[in-house]
């Protein structure tokens, strides 16, 4: 194993251009700990970044709120910022592993371990997050329903890393939200399924829907067929027949040592009926 | 590579491979072995310290992430006074059983009564909920995180810090 | 009653108390096991990473072990480590050591091992549903009257299953071994429950080339509940194979996911039930009960869970005509063990269903058909033995008052009328026999010491280990409260084989009840002899008698006649009873029970210690609950857990409020508590998710998942007789 650990962010880039072969971006390191551990990681360089203090906390910036790559979610959790522009946000993340985990483990890292549990991604999917992706000589942005491709797969260059998390400030301004973790306890746990949801209803009518699930594809995902067929109809208007089939043309769960595929697919569809007020 | 921390409020420096755990570095290097290893995958909170303050799964913590830093192990926090309180408030109920995941509880539960310290169970427990015990069915353990809530407005203000 | 502190808590607090991972020892070097990841299979060949210096490395192999390659167990029947053919993943090839802990890790994970596989069993259904996996001494209790059922009576046929269940106690097992080469002297350092099985596993590999193996217990013990009962007799026994032939200390900690993949569990089992009741007068007239454990690979102390689970297989009724068959099935999985409850958790588990299951049927209130069939004084165990005391049915009458049963079966099944998510509330009942079963005891012979120094100090040897439970500071506690002794007066050695007498193993619910009792007796024998009022002034007036040494064994009640061959007699001298009722709330959406709250009642005689014994209790209703409610280890088709990521442990998130309660308290002696709060709670889960639901699951845990596959398998029904 070979290790780096750069001074600044430019130097982390020259550092990385300059490895060949597999490596590993190391922020709290509460992931990649546990796959050396197991030996999933063995001889692969590993660049440390977690020093990088530019990359840490949570500011506003015009209409948006920035959280750092490098922000643990236990800042995000105490952030009187985000108590006051996102508490949905904020509050869901409470579930996020334990305490202690929540200490050292970072947002960014929650998001480039590419794991389909990965509980910040369904909430930032509804939310219309975007992704600040930085290299040497270039910054994008990238709207987070974009950055995967599939299973640990990324919209990320390489000697490319997420550097920050856009949200809108007034993301959930308006909207009725839900969140539901189901995991196999209520604190420790790796999600069987998660989904988040957003909702405006003007005159009996949903007028707007944002619906993100994670465990149930290759990636967290946005529901947009669901949404779709949604939108604009009052409740009653609503055939969970219909819905139900679009809803299959967006979520392929599978059974595993976790939780079987029928449970997961029929609490989704319980989940969604639940927030639908049905 | 070398680094440099502060544990249990002493100065300390030492060579070590940048990826070795903290669970080991205080083990091994500094023979505290209050800190124990049980899960070695931050599924338990036996190996709980104080990292700058706050309470990390040290099996889960690299020696690169301490560099510069304060660490606090359960054998620095039994000598604090908030430490005392609380080790007193286990020992009168009888809550500690086999006691490997006690020191790891005291860590936890020492952040809590000093940056919180609300008697309120549902916050205690919250609190509580990465660490896990097998013995006590975590009653007398709330029992006591409680009864130290109740007790530290009792202390001295200085000691309350 | 005093609930003085515990000893050894402030030094467990502060991180001082030394556990098995905190010795060290001059020159030590780490040893790791290598074990089969096939289930049944030759092995052809053990290829070792490259790159590395094999000279540095100690390796055994069952072809080193200069003694006998079984472990000694109630059945003779598990190798060290396997020879050319292994029959479980998880058995033991090789024991490896180097100084380097880091590198030994990585080299023996890069080691591989080719099999040629044969085949296997895994599933826990597919060795407990044939018949042909059987083996081993099967039991009987014979109880019948040789009359056919009334035609009248109704008959319930039902079969009940059970999954493993992980003691998960925090310390892995682990162990150290020091070769003494002058003295020809084993010294083990054990994390263990029963030092002197340890020595034997010492003694048994290492033949005449040891003269005697002296094992001491860590300060601290992390937790045990049966796991550290006969595997650390296998470990020991290769870590001081490891120890003799590299000429150094040696010491092995398991790591997690090793520790959970290849040490005991708790026995799978498939309970087949059958009864017959009289409509009329609601009692089971006739029952048949079939009840088997998947011991896995080997028998080793299985015979002896297989008997404590046909004794208690019947519950707490009195049923005239009865027969209870049991036996032992054979997997390719490590061999299941000791934990806590020992072949009780899953009697329970059926008859207490079983129960509900009749009631249900009958539409009776299922605390009303436990009422009337429940133990009565007079009334016998299938086994003949009198039942002398109605402490059962007090626990069942005062557990049912104080958590409002009857008015809350009421008031939810209101509830439930209008709304989707429902509440239930179940109850559950239980024993367990305390100490060795039938003339256990007896042959045991336990032996225990007293030492009264010049300085009026007293100094009590036991080979009972403190894992946790607190028994050395209620076995010290018993002792000088009997002769009002001052507390910081007396101490307990920790155990040692060369040191302390052999009390015994710590094991099945008998360190207070046996061992204690004992300590109590001898504290007054001592008195009596001496003839001392107070012991301090008699040690300070007679000096030249002191230090002075005494000892004293366990004599057994002479009413404990048991006849083990026919299964007929008195099993148990005492028993400790217990009723339960739990409430829960059913979420709709998600198919998760949430418990919330829990009422338990035991009699478990005198309690020494009311704080320790509380939080014993409350521990083990924990997981009692946990077993039926979350609890497992293994998926067909997905294998076994890997560590406490996968096996999830109730967090302190996840338990509901528990009330423990012990009632007949006053009683003079201090019988079994260590495993009794394990017995019978989990069954009142599942009867309370009956109640609530009306939906009848016959295995554990209830995870959603599975409920959810029941809910479907009831709209299918419903849907079916709707189309009909």
């Amino acid at each position: 194993m070979k290790f780096y650990k750069p001074k600044s962010l430019l130097e982390l880039f020259e550092t990385s251009e300059k490895i060949e072969g597999k490596k590993y971006f190391l922020a709290g390191g509460t992931d990649i700990n546990v796959q050396i551990k197991n030996g999933i990681i063995k001889d692969e360089s590993i660049i440390f970044l977690n020093h990088l203090t530019e990359l840490k906390g949570v500011l506003q910036s015009d209409n948006h709120i920035i959280i750092g790559a490098l922000a643990s979610f236990r800042g995000i959790i105490e952030s009187k910022l985000l108590k006051n522009k996102l508490p949905f946000f904020q509050n869901s993340l409470q579930e996020f592993a334990s305490p202690l985990i929540q200490t050292t483990a970072t947002i960014g890292g929650n998001i480039a371990n590419g794991s389909p549990t990965a509980d910040v991604v369904p909430l930032l999917l509804v939310l219309n997050a975007k992704l600040k992706l930085f290299s040497k000589s270039k910054l994008r942005e990238v709207p987070i329903s974009e950055f995967y491709l599939g299973y640990k797969k990324f919209i990320l260059k390489r000697n490319e890393i997420i550097g920050a998390v856009l949200i809108p400030e007034n993301a959930e301004t308006g909207y009725e939200t839900f969140y539901k973790k189901i995991g196999s306890r209520k604190a420790l746990t790796i999600a069987k399924l998660a989904i988040a949801g957003l909702k405006r209803i003007s005159n009996n009518k949903i007028e707007d829907i944002k619906l993100a699930v994670g465990s149930l594809n290759e990636y967290p995902r946005r529901l947009y067929k669901v949404e779709e067929y949604l939108k604009n109809k009052t409740v009653d208007e609503i055939d969970f027949f219909e819905l139900e089939s679009q809803l299959k043309k967006e979520i392929t769960p599978i059974t595993d040592l976790r939780s079987d595929k029928e449970y997961r697919y029929q609490v989704c569809v319980n989940l969604i009926r639940t927030f639908l007020n049905h | 590579m070398i680094i440099k921390f502060i544990l249990n409020k002493k100065e300390v420096s030492i060579d070590v491979d940048p990826m070795k755990r903290l669970l080991d570095i205080l083990r091994e290097d500094f023979g505290l072995t209050g800190t124990k290893e049980s899960c070695g995958e931050g599924e338990c909170g036996a190996c709980t310290v104080l990292l700058d303050g706050k309470s990390v799964t040290s099996c889960l913590v690299n020696a690169v992430h301490i560099d510069g830093k304060e660490v606090m192990t359960s054998e620095g926090i039994a000598k604090e006074p908030i430490g005392k309180l609380l080790i007193d408030c286990f020992d009168e109920p009888n809550a500690v059983q086999c006691g490997f995941c006690f020191p790891g509880f005291l860590v936890t539960s020492y952040h809590y009564v000093k940056t919180d310290g609300e008697k309120n169970l549902d916050k205690i427990k919250k609190s509580l909920s990465g660490n896990i015990c097998r013995c006590t069915g975590y009653q007398k353990i709330f029992e006591s995180v409680m009864l130290a809530c109740e007790r530290k407005p009792l202390m001295n203000a200085n000691e309350r810090e | 009653m005093k609930s003085i502190r515990k000893i050894d808590a402030i030094p467990k607090l502060n991180g001082s108390w030394k556990f098995l991972d905190d010795y060290s020892y001059k020159g030590m070097i780490h040893g790791q096991l290598l074990y089969s990841t096939c289930h049944h299979g030759i092995i052809k060949q053990i290829h070792f990473p490259d790159g590395y210096d094999l000279s540095e490395f100690t390796m055994v192999s069952a072809a080193d072990i200069p003694g006998e390659n079984i472990v000694p167990e109630p059945v003779c029947d598990q190798p060290y480590m396997a020879d050319k053919e292994v029959f479980h993943f998880g058995q033991v090839i090789m024991g490896i050591a180097h100084p380097n802990r880091k590198l030994l890790r990585e080299f023996i994970s890069n080691t591989s091992i080719e099999y040629e596989e044969l085949p296997a069993i895994t599933d826990i259904k597919e060795c407990l549903d044939n018949e042909k996996n059987a083996f081993g001494r099967e039991l009987t209790i014979d109880h019948r009257t040789g009359k056919k059922p009334d035609p009248n009576w109704v008959h319930h046929h039902k079969i009940y299953y059970t999954p493993h269940q992980e003691q998960a106690y925090l310390e892995p097992q682990g162990m150290i071994a020091v070769w003494q080469p002058k003295d020809k002297i084993m010294f083990v350092r054990a994390t263990c429950q029963c030092p002197f099985f340890v020595k034997e596993g010492v003694e048994a590999i290492m033949g005449d080339t040891i003269k005697e193996a002296v094992i001491e217990t860590s300060e601290g013990i992390g937790g045990a509940f049966g796991g550290k009962e006969d595997f650390p007799n296998l470990l020991a026994g290769i870590t001081s194979l490891l120890s003799y032939k590299s000429g150094k200390p040696v010491k092995i900690v398991l790591d997690r996911s090793d520790d959970i993949q290849i040490t005991t569990k708790r026995h799978p089992a498939r309970i087949e039930i059958e009864t017959w009741t009289d409509p009329k007068t609601k009692k089971i007239m006739k029952i048949d009960i079939d009840y088997r454990l998947d011991a896995g690979a080997y028998q080793t102390l299985s015979p002896v869970v297989l008997a404590r689970g046909v004794l208690h297989a019947i519950s707490g009724y009195s049923i005239p005509d009865a027969f209870i068959r049991g036996r032992l099935f054979h997997s390719n999985t490590p061999s299941n063990g000791a934990f806590r409850g020992f072949g009780a958790p899953q009697a329970f588990a059926a008859m207490e269903a079983h129960i509900d299951n009749i009631a249900s049927d009958l539409k009776m209130n299922p605390y009303k058909f436990r009422k009337i069939n429940l133990f009565k004084i007079g009334d016998e165990f299938p086994t003949t033995q009198p039942i002398l005391e109605d402490h059962l049915s007090n626990c069942l009458e005062r557990v049912i008052d104080k958590s409002n049963y009857s008015k809350k079966l009421k008031e939810f099944k209101e509830w439930n009328k209008t709304h989707k998510d429902k509440k239930g509330i179940g109850i559950s009942i239980g024993y367990h026999g305390g100490g060795y079963t039938g003339n256990g005891e007896k042959v045991l012979n336990s032996e225990v010491k007293v030492v009264i120094e010049k300085d009026a100090i007293v100094k009590i040897y036991v080979s009972n280990t403190d894992m946790g439970q607190g028994a050395h500071t209620t076995l010290a506690q018993m002792f000088f409260e009997a002769i009002d002794h001052p507390r910081e007066k007396c101490r307990i050695q920790l155990p040692n084989t060369s040191k302390t007498p052999n009390s015994g193993p710590t094991v099945a619910s008998r360190t207070i009840y046996i061992i204690g009792n004992l300590l109590r007796k001898f504290a007054f024998k001592i008195k009596d002899e001496l003839g001392f009022e107070n012991l301090e002034g008699y040690v300070a007036s007679n000096q030249n008698e002191f230090p002075r040494e005494f000892r004293m064994n366990f004599v057994q009640d002479p009413s404990v006649v048991f006849d083990d061959e026919n299964y007929v007699g008195v099993a148990y001298k005492d028993y400790s009873w217990a009723a339960c009722v739990t409430e829960i709330y059913y979420h709709a959406d998600t198919y998760q029970i949430e418990l919330t709250k829990s009422w338990s009642v035991m009699d478990i005689g005198k309690v020494v210690n009311q704080k320790i014994a509380t939080g014993q209790a409350e521990g083990g209703v924990l997981q009692g609950l946990a077993y039926g409610l979350c609890e497992f280890f293994y998926k067909p088709g997905y294998g076994r857990m890997h560590g406490f990521t996968d096996y999830a442990l109730p967090t302190t998130m996840d338990l509901p409020e528990i009330d423990v309660e012990f009632i007949h308290n006053d009683s003079p002696i201090a019988k079994g508590l260590g495993e009794i709060p394990m017995d019978f709670p989990a069954p009142s889960v599942r009867n309370a998710f009956h109640n609530a639901t009306g939906i009848f699951i016959n295995e554990y845990p209830l995870v959603p998942e599975r409920i959810y596959s029941y809910m479907q398998r009831a709209t299918d029904r419903h849907r079916q007789t709707q189309t009909v």
